[in-house]
């Protein structure tokens, strides 16, 4: 389960599945995929790694809710619940290396949705993101985001 | 009964006898076989003179070149990475003026934008020397470490101080929302304003060694205070 920053409408998702596992699976190497700037650990998604979510908590804009307002929210979603989307992450809880030596660290895991093209859904980011995602080819995300680090 | 009365008792005077006997071979047990004066290598050649051996010997090996071969090496590093001595006496145990846990750093890096925070974790380890920095950048908690001795860290400047020492080490407990000091955006703002204040106009840009010996003067004088 992690954040959704961007402003598509999920608030919270889960991740189901890690891309480009499955092809080192098919290939067969014992080791994991070489891919710069760093290697990947077995199911494990760093900064940058593109995932599929499935939406599990929608984000409610505006001091209306209930009933009456749920059309209009689910006009502002571009995403409902239950969605299958793909997404990058931007921020782990777990540590990330530089190669600088510098380690980054942030207090939760965070994504933003993309569509199969690698656009971002949302058009607005709130939060922080790993520089990393520049590495990974991820400037459209990064100039979204208020601040990257 | 006196004791010699044994010659009038026959079996009493055996028993004397037995006992002598008994000490001496009680002292020849003890008797080592003599000593002889060892000969000496030389000696022993004279008597005997070997075949000489195919074998070539070889002497002692040469001693040590180094006595504490890492150690060396740190302080050779050390001389490259920090040849004004400027962090590790910011970093030291024994200056009083020393960075501590639990202040505010302000790490300037020579790529990217400066990172503050305070300074939760000194990890000593010589030349791998590291600090952890914690800080609240759009209300989302950040830490990272730097090495202090990396070329990419071009200064770390102290912005404030813990008024009472911390008594711990690792002040990890600071990320638990209870302790947590939130952002510290705002005093780094109001620390870097004062500086350039203090500096000029002209200071913003300079970059180096001049900043370097900047961030230091103002470490110094905030001890003395």
């Amino acid at each position: 389960m992690l954040n959704c920053i961007d402003n598509s409408g999920a608030a919270i998702v889960e991740c189901v599945q890690v891309m480009k596992m499955k092809r080192a699976a098919k290939i067969g190497t014992g080791s994991p995929p070489l891919s710069p700037p760093h290697t990947h650990a077995d199911w494990c998604c760093l900064i940058g790694d593109r995932i599929i979510v499935v939406v599990q908590k929608q984000r409610n804009f505006g001091p209306e809710s209930g009933p009456g307002a749920s059309v209009s929210t689910s006009a502002a979603n571009k995403v409902r619940r239950g969605d299958i989307r793909h997404a990058v992450v931007v921020r782990t809880v777990k540590k990330l290396q530089r190669t600088d030596g510098s380690v980054v660290k942030f207090d939760d895991n965070a994504c933003v949705l993309i569509n199969k093209a690698g656009e971002p859904i949302g058009t607005r980011l709130n939060g922080i993101v790993g520089t990393e995602l520049r590495k990974m080819k991820w400037s459209k995300i990064l100039s979204l985001a208020p601040m990257h680090l | 009964m006196a004791p010699t009365t044994h010659s009038l008792r026959p079996l009493s005077c055996w028993k004397t006898i037995f006992r002598h006997t008994r000490l001496q071979k009680a002292a020849t047990r003890l008797l080592t076989t003599q000593a002889q004066p060892k000969r000496t290598f030389e000696e022993s050649k004279l008597i005997a003179p070997r075949r000489k051996s195919n074998f070539k010997i070889l002497g002692p090996p040469p001693a040590l070149k180094f006595k504490e071969p890492i150690k060396d090496v740190t302080n050779a590093q050390l001389a490259i990475l920090d040849p004004t001595n400027a962090r590790s006496t910011l970093f030291s145990k024994t200056n009083p003026e020393a960075a501590h846990v639990g202040d505010i750093l302000l790490v300037r890096l020579k790529t990217g934008d400066p990172f503050a925070g305070v300074c939760i974790n000194i990890r000593r380890r010589g030349i791998d020397t590291g600090i952890l920095l914690r800080n609240e950048l759009t209300r989302i908690g950040v830490e990272m470490w730097f090495k202090i001795y990396s070329p990419n860290v071009e200064g770390i400047e102290v912005v404030q101080r813990k008024e009472k020492r911390a008594r711990r080490a690792r002040l990890t407990y600071m990320r638990k929302p209870k302790h947590d000091m939130g952002s510290v955006q705002n005093i780094v703002l109001a620390y870097q304003r004062s500086r350039g204040a203090l500096r000029g106009s002209g200071g913003a840009g300079t970059l180096g060694k001049d900043e370097l010996k900047g961030g230091k003067r103002k470490v110094k004088g905030k001890g003395k205070r």
